[in-house]
């Protein structure tokens, strides 16, 4: 199978679906040019009546996507980083989420938010956080979070074939990934996890650059004789609590990684979803790795702040009761811009 | 569009069924009917009715929360039964009772409110994309009062709007009051009119109570956006008589208003003024107006009987089947 990146996969499924379906249409700052080659080849196929250069203003790339969506068009809105989705939260968090329910059913809201989340490359306090907390927790709406080249194209696709609004959050240290992704069609449900390695010992839930770097762990951890499975939920809103919950009955020990912040978190989300349905086959309490109660703070104190590989390893010797410490390599520093080099692929 | 006697006629009759059906409105939120909210239009009646009444039904319209929208839902064809009824929380209601105050109705363009004002500039600015696209000539309406136009949603709006020609309309129904704050203690201009000097497009300010000539100046900038020529502002000086929220009291800052200025107003009823303006053009006799008035309340009671009668809402599976959409 071919290797692509991880943002040329995107670029597919926004190119395939908006070849299969002229009702799209995608708006944002600068959208005909994405930084992150997202867009390549959108504006030149689609033209600027498709690909829409808005001014910086998330209220009206956001709120008139809802509003195009109520009167029958398919808006997709590039917010480039979800902190720039703060802006607008009237629109997405009332007026996305709600309408369709405040009106008993009788519109839809089939509109997709693209924008990038998570810390690790030095971007500071606003440009680093990973607000999955407040899109999970805001009943109508649904979040996609993809680890790998493939969930996110298949992904995409079906966050635009929904009936209903989808955030959709690439991880930026994810950007310069490749992986396998087939050149035929096909689409991943929403609400399926995927098990991106399977173990006996202990169970790490994790999604996004999370579940790349639980992998990371769990590979050095491997040869230490310890056998670590990943469930990478993909969605968290629908979450397939099941597929955790299996893993978790035949391990008997969790370990729930998310880059946002602890308190009042996805971590804690899907730990308390645990304890209530699968209390009684826990060997051990439910370990939390998520970001410190504190805004992400500049390049070199990232690691202070944000989940480590070490930080993940720990917790999975505590849930094992291992006294000894379990070193792993430390996080393998990156930068946004060096990644920032994506071709336009022909 | 020069109106002939049927069509001035049909104003009339729209305003007075929306003063009655406003009338209603507020018997049952004291009377205990309505358990949420009514935020009484009574006095404004011209903007809703002379803006929608010969709109195209394909035209969008986001209607503000000033009276829930019934001038404007009444005048583009909405039942004022399925109004009532989802203010009494009936699955015959518009939203199938689930909202308990919000009204819409796709197939007519009655596209909705928001409660948090404001923000519907933007989401009328999308569906001016959406008509844009389609290219079948629609326009998309938003009516948000004066308070609204302090806030960003209507800058980022009308930037989009303006430079991408959106067939977008803002009709600012400037009701002299943000809650109990006259326009006059937060605006630094008089005509917020205005506003729309700094998007280079139209803005026009019109007497709000003469029904003819919100009429007039909403097909004007209607026909300009159907033609392509982008969107228009039009400010409508009208005057709320009632309280901001059914339930408290019409103030001035934190004192009763002038004696002087609701008289005033009063005398500037916009039915009133239509009725002295048909009856001069004999488009109206005497007799007439009493039998509009007694067909309007005669309208207005069988559809809140109705509505009273119907089936309460009460089923727990509609809310995950509203929630998403398949």
């Amino acid at each position: 199978m071919r290797t692509i990146r991880y943002t040329q996969a995107i670029n597919e499924a926004l190119m395939e679906e908006m070849s299969r379906d002229d009702r799209i249409f995608i708006m944002g700052e600068g959208a005909s040019v994405d930084p992150y080659g997202l867009h390549n080849g959108l504006y030149d196929k689609f033209g600027k009546n498709r690909v829409r250069d808005t001014g910086i203003s998330e209220v009206a790339i956001v709120g008139a996507s809802v509003g195009a969506a109520l009167a029958g068009y398919r808006p997709i809105a590039n917010l480039r980083f979800c902190d720039f989705i703060v802006p607008a939260l009237n629109e997405l968090l009332d007026n996305a989420a709600k309408w369709r329910y405040t009106h008993g059913g009788q519109q839809t809201v089939p509109l997709v938010i693209i924008a990038n989340m998570g810390g690790y490359v030095g971007a500071g306090t606003e440009h680093s956080n990973a607000i999955e907390t407040i899109i999970m927790h805001t009943p109508g709406l649904k979040l996609t979070v993809p680890s790998t080249p493939y969930d996110a194209k298949g992904l995409m696709k079906t966050a635009i074939r929904d009936n209903n609004p989808v955030v959709f959050f690439y991880h930026k240290r994810l950007i310069g990934t490749t992986g396998e992704v087939p050149e035929e069609e096909y689409t991943i449900p929403f609400g399926v996890a995927d098990v991106k390695r399977e173990g006996k010992d202990v169970t790490v839930v994790a999604t996004a650059y999370m579940a790349q770097m639980a992998l990371e762990v769990a590979a050095q951890l491997h040869e230490k004789g310890i056998s670590v499975e990943v469930v990478d939920p993909r969605t968290l809103e629908p979450l397939d609590i099941e597929t955790i919950v299996t893993s978790v009955k035949k391990t008997k020990r969790v370990v729930i990684v998310d880059e946002d912040t602890m308190r009042c978190g996805v971590a804690g989300e899907i730990g308390m979803q645990i304890m209530e349905r699968a209390f009684d086959y826990l060997d051990a309490p439910i370990q939390r790795v998520a970001a410190a109660n504190l805004p992400v703070p500049s390049y070199f104190m990232e690691p202070y702040v944000l989940p480590t590989p070490q930080k993940i390893a720990d917790a999975i010797g505590s849930v094992l009761g291992i006294k000894e410490p379990l070193p792993v390599r430390p996080l393998e520093r990156g930068l946004l811009r060096s990644v920032r080099v994506d071709k336009p692929e022909s | 569009m020069k109106l002939n006697k049927e069509q001035k006629l049909k104003l009339y009759q729209n305003m007075v069924r929306v003063r009655k059906l406003d009338e209603l409105m507020v018997k049952g939120l004291l009377s205990g009917k309505i358990v949420s909210f009514f935020h009484s239009q009574q006095g404004q009646e011209a903007v809703g009715v002379g803006a929608c009444t010969f709109l195209r039904a394909d035209d969008y319209i986001f209607t503000g929360h000033r009276g829930h929208g019934i001038g404007k839902a009444l005048s583009k064809g909405v039942s004022p039964r399925k109004i009532i009824a989802e203010h009494y929380c009936k699955t015959t209601g518009l939203c199938s009772g689930i909202s308990g105050f919000h009204i819409c109705q796709p197939e007519l363009g009655v596209v909705g409110h928001g409660a948090v004002l404001g923000g519907e500039f933007v989401l009328t600015a999308g569906t001016g994309i959406a008509a844009q696209m389609r290219g079948k000539g629609q326009v998309a309406i938003c009516f948000q009062g004066d308070g609204t136009h302090c806030r960003g949603p209507f800058h980022e709006a009308m930037i989009m709007a303006a430079k991408w020609k959106l067939p977008f309309i803002d009709v600012i129904e400037n009701n002299q009051y943000m809650i109990n704050t006259p326009v006059s203690e937060i605006y630094p201009m008089e005509n917020l009119a205005d506003l729309a000097l700094g998007y280079h497009v139209p803005g026009v300010t019109v007497d709000g109570q003469d029904v003819i000539a919100v009429h007039e100046a909403v097909q004007a900038a209607a026909d300009r956006a159907r033609a392509g020529e982008g969107p228009s502002i039009i400010e409508c000086k009208t005057y709320r008589i009632r309280a901001h929220s059914e339930g408290s009291r019409a103030l001035r800052i934190n004192q009763p208003r002038p004696q002087e200025e609701i008289d005033t107003w009063r005398e500037r009823d916009p039915i009133k003024l239509f009725a002295e303006r048909l009856l001069k053009e004999g488009v109206l006799k005497k007799p007439d107006i009493e039998r509009i008035d007694r067909n309007a309340i005669e309208e207005m009671d069988e559809a809140e009987r109705l509505a009273a009668a119907d089936p309460a809402l009460d089923d727990p599976s509609l809310l995950q089947r509203v929630l998403f959409s398949e």
